[in-house]
């Protein structure tokens, strides 16, 4: 179909047929993927769904088994990055690739820099960049080093960095992971420019809101294989994601109003200070979790949530306040003491989550390999600890490579999530602390990590919820509280809020006088 | 099951490959110097060129030359005592830096914790008088000692990192000359430096020794084993030395004993503790992740002190061992240089990929190499100092040796695996 004329094909780039195997696995099977000039083009798919190889491929990192990619109806060979890049292709890679200690303007010069007598001169670039960062909407401050830049300006930092090379295509892949809901609107307006300037937009992403928003078109893998090409204005997110996962999907949780027991967590004028400045991130705060109940703390990243975290679970010391678990004063016993109480799915998977050159079965015992069951007389019990890992993952549909021996670190994000739910999940603890517990992950997983929170609620448990998406804390939620700059500034019921009130507590332009009160 | 557990046997065949082919290419190396050192030297006529290759490569198998002068091969239970015999502390300082790298800590410090050993047992088995303490109570606690000081030694950069996280390596290269220093210190204060041999200056007694306290006209001062007439016996030290366990006669004229056994059975040890048990699972989850042990409540802090004791504990050993043999003699002015065989074990860990077991290999390898060397400058022109380019050789491919293993893996795996890091997650 496409021996028209070169530049004439209506297609910018076409992955046409590609395969990628791995040991293993088969991470692309015969997927084809066409881009149109001026399209946002969304691929959707969940984790493992081999949307990152895909892309990977296009950009010279993986050579595909079988299949070529065509640019502008002519077959071109991709064996690098920078023939991708001479190709006029750019990426932002969901972690940025920035030297944090380089200026805005040196990261996105870096690899193209301008010399003159083998010095460098930044003078052209700098009105080059300020010109295209004018045309794109794109606000940066050219001479704030990275380390001091918000994560949106970073990403705005990308994209300048792929138009200051002139591409023409631009892969975002999962570009809305790390930001806040304003950060994300304001992307979304800067895709829609760029489109509009007739760069051709491929973007990768799970969340269906975000693909509905801004794609003209979607393309849905799953499992590694090809399942169809929609046009966006024909669908809607129900078929969308039941495409991606192969099932119809229930996307809003369905849940019992909850029936409040016995307060579980009572935390009294707890103050947490900060790692950064002198204030404290956490200011005299308190509230009740009763068992039977998913109580959220909402806000926006930053404003104490993680601190709050730490100083409950034990990883940071508490400065004043108490903390009482099941009837037990826990102000000031050690992480081991206060997890006989409390399982706790950390924000941060890779920092606190996983060991990640362990395997996925040492990984799964790694609060418990001191109980009976894994060791005796300190040898551990290599055979319980195999048959209680595969046990895990059989029962949280948790996948790799390799089963119970996979590298932790090869394992998919959302794998890797899932893994560290169903460690947390099955210990079994009176408290549940879920910091982001969906981060990160594809509709199929969300649904089912939500439906296992609901299910912990109705045995009983008491479930302390942070979040930033607020989606999750609006359908998941039984009580929400608002932390703003370290306080807790307003209480509210899911069921009597709606999204813009909460956005006006979220940004401290509300507040209800609960500070240092009982809110309960 | 069958398909995890071939996974798993081939990744062990191609990283023993990988370690095979950097042993390969460092002999190679030296060959090539052999050659042009040879053919650049007039001194140096063809056929010691390729004695010298024979050499390198079988040193340790050599039995002397024939009555035509041309060298004969064969079994030569001296060499291979020997061979044995310096391995012994190369096996337990290779041991030493790969249990800590295994935490996740580079231990540059097995020099200083060797020094502390070797000073500890030297100080024990010299002090404490044989003659109302039984010989064997007296090797044990001075072995016991000089492990006990390498493991404080190597508690001090443990220390530093757990505490203020000052990293471990400059902390371990300090402690390295504080060592060094503090061991020539003590020596020079002490009344172990040999002055029964007329002709020793500079050295400790041996161990072996049996040295007389005795008071000859009211003056207190020390005698070997003629005790002048008139004189009065206060004490005696000294007659310890590791036994042999009948290695000397199966390895005739040999320096062996039964230290190299002690060796081989801690590493046995530590490959049981690291692999096995709950203390090996704490460690390495340590080593990997700091942040994610912690939040498994797993004592980071006191995981890193304790790995860092456990290879000062081992270098100490070593030290120890070697002090305690009986026929060696102690220089005790260290301070302008550092035990070479505490900078070795680095290799050897390397080499053997931080597996305790694979150390004995390893070890027994480089010590190898060693007698080769010693072999060379015996018998031909050339010097021991070839052994050497191969051993750094080897140390550099060493340090390739990730990419020579996925390079092994051929293509498909190496994207699989060489870019795990950052790009080999297959997702979506």
């Amino acid at each position: 179909m496409a021996e028209k004329q070169p530049g004439a094909s209506e297609y910018v780039i076409e992955m046409l047929h590609i395969t990628k195997e791995f040991p293993g696995i088969i991470a692309n099977d015969d997927i084809t993927l066409q881009l149109k000039r001026g399209e946002i083009h969304a691929l959707l798919g969940e984790n493992g769904a081999g949307k990152s190889t895909l892309m990977s491929v296009l950009f010279g990192m993986y050579k595909p088994e079988k299949g070529e990619i065509r640019k502008n109806g002519r077959v071109v060979e991709i064996n690098n990055p920078n023939d991708a890049t001479a190709l006029h292709i750019g990426m932002v890679h969901q972690h940025f690739k920035l030297i944090e200690v380089f200026t805005v303007l040196d990261n996105i010069i870096l690899g193209a820099e301008d010399t003159k007598a083998g010095f460098l001169t930044r003078k052209a670039a700098r009105s080059k960049i300020a010109a295209l960062s004018k045309r794109y909407g794109l606000a940066v401050d050219l001479d704030a080093k990275v380390e001091d830049i918000t994560v949106g300006m970073q990403q705005r930092t990308e994209i300048l960095k792929m138009l200051y090379r002139d591409n023409e295509i631009l892969i975002f892949d999962e570009p809305t992971a790390v930001l806040t809901p304003q950060e994300i609107d304001e992307l979304m307006q800067i895709l829609k420019n760029l489109a509009a300037e007739g760069k051709s937009i491929l973007f990768i992403s799970h969340k269906l809101n975000e693909i509905m928003q801004v794609s003209d078109r979607v393309t849905v893998l799953r499992k590694g294989k090809y399942v169809g090409t929609v046009n966006t204005a024909e669908t809607n997110k129900q078929q969308l994601s039941n495409m991606m996962v192969g099932r119809p999907v229930q996307l809003v949780v369905d849940k019992a109003p909850s029936k409040p027991g016995k307060v579980v967590l009572d935390v009294k004028h707890f103050s947490v200070p900060s790692r950064f400045h002198s204030r404290n991130a956490v200011n005299d705060v308190s509230f009740q979790v009763r068992e039977g109940e998913i109580v959220c703390i909402a806000g926006i990243d930053g404003n104490g949530q993680t601190d709050f975290v730490y100083g409950l679970t034990g990883l940071e010391k508490a400065k004043s306040g108490s903390l009482t678990l099941c009837d037990q004063d826990i102000t000031h016993l050690n992480i081991r003491k206060r997890s006989a109480n409390m399982s706790h799915i950390p924000e941060d998977r890779h920092k606190h989550g996983l060991v990640l050159d362990f395997s996925l079965e040492q990984n799964m015992v790694l609060q418990r390999f001191l109980e009976p069951e894994f060791q005796k007389g300190q040898f551990i019990r290599f055979a319980e600890v195999r048959s209680y890992a595969e046990r895990l993952i059989e029962k949280f549909d948790v996948r790799s490579g390799q089963g119970p021996v996979t590298k932790a670190r090869s394992m998919s994000g959302g794998n890797q999530q899932k893994a560290i739910v169903a460690r947390e999940l099955d210990r079994d603890k009176k408290l549940i602390v879920a910091v982001q517990p969906t981060r990160g992950l594809d509709v199929g997983a969300i649904e089912y990590i939500h439906s296992q929170l609901v299910a912990q609620r109705d045995a009983g448990k008491a479930i302390l919820l942070v979040s930033l998406e607020l989606e999750e804390v609006m359908s998941l939620s039984d009580r929400i509280l608002v932390m703003y700059e370290g306080e807790i500034v307003g209480e509210l019921d899911p069921a009597k809020t709606n999204v813009q009130e909460l956005g006006l507590y979220m940004t401290g332009a509300r507040r209800d006088s609960v500070k240092g009160g009982k809110v309960s | 099951m069958t398909q995890k557990t071939n996974t798993r046997a081939t990744e062990t065949g191609r990283t023993i490959l990988a370690s095979l082919i950097a042993i390969l290419t460092g002999i190679l190396a030296g060959i090539a110097v052999i050659i042009i050192v040879g053919l650049c030297s007039e001194s140096i006529p063809a056929q010691s060129i390729w004695d010298g290759i024979r050499l390198v490569i079988l040193g340790v198998f050599n039995t002397g030359r024939d009555m035509s002068g041309n060298l004969t091969f064969g079994f030569n239970p001296t060499y291979f005592g020997n061979m044995l015999f310096r391995a012994m502390p190369l096996i337990l300082t290779g041991l030493s830096v790969a249990i800590a790298y295994k935490t996740g800590l580079f231990n540059i410090g097995a020099p200083g914790q060797y020094l502390a050993g070797i000073c500890a047992s030297l100080f024990i088995a010299l002090s404490i008088p044989t003659s109302s303490v039984p010989v064997w109570i007296v090797w044990l606690a001075a072995f016991l000692g000089g492990m006990l000081a390498g493991a404080l030694w190597g508690c001090i950069p443990g220390l530093l990192k757990a505490l203020l996280n000052i990293n471990e390596v400059i902390a371990c290269i300090m402690t390295n000359w504080l060592s060094a220093c503090l061991v020539t210190f003590l020596f020079n204060m002490s009344n172990l430096k040999n002055v029964i041999e007329g002709t020793k200056t500079g050295y400790i007694y041996k161990t072996s020794m049996i040295i007389n306290d005795i008071i000859v006209d009211g003056v207190q001062t020390v005698a070997g084993t003629d005790i002048p007439e008139g004189a009065h016996l206060l004490a005696t030290r000294g007659g310890v030395a590791t036994p042999k366990l009948g290695l000397d006669t199966l390895f005739a004229g040999s320096q062996i004993n039964g230290g190299i056994l002690i060796a081989i059975l801690l590493a046995i040890i530590f490959y049981i503790i690291m692999e096995k048990t709950t203390l090996g699972y704490q460690l390495k989850a340590c080593g990997f992740n700091r942040h994610a042990a912690r939040y498994a409540s797993i004592p980071d802090k006191r995981n890193i002190v304790l790995s860092m004791a456990i290879a000062g504990a081992m270098a100490g050993a070593a030290g120890s061992l070697y002090g305690l043999s009986g026929n060696t003699e102690f220089y005790w002015t260290t301070y302008q240089s550092l035990p070479q065989v505490g900078f070795t074990g680095i290799a050897v860990a390397l080499l053997a990929v931080s597996n305790p077991l694979a150390v004995i290999f390893t070890g027994t390898f480089m010590s190898y190499l060693n007698i080769n060397g010693q072999q060379l400058t015996n018998l031909t022109a050339y010097n021991e100092y070839i052994t050497d380019v191969i051993i750094a050789v080897i140390v550099y491919l060493s340090a390739f040796m990730l990419i020579i293993r996925s390079w092994l893996g051929g293509r498909r795996k190496k994207a699989a695996s060489g870019k795990a890091d950052k790009k080999g997650e297959v997702r979506g």
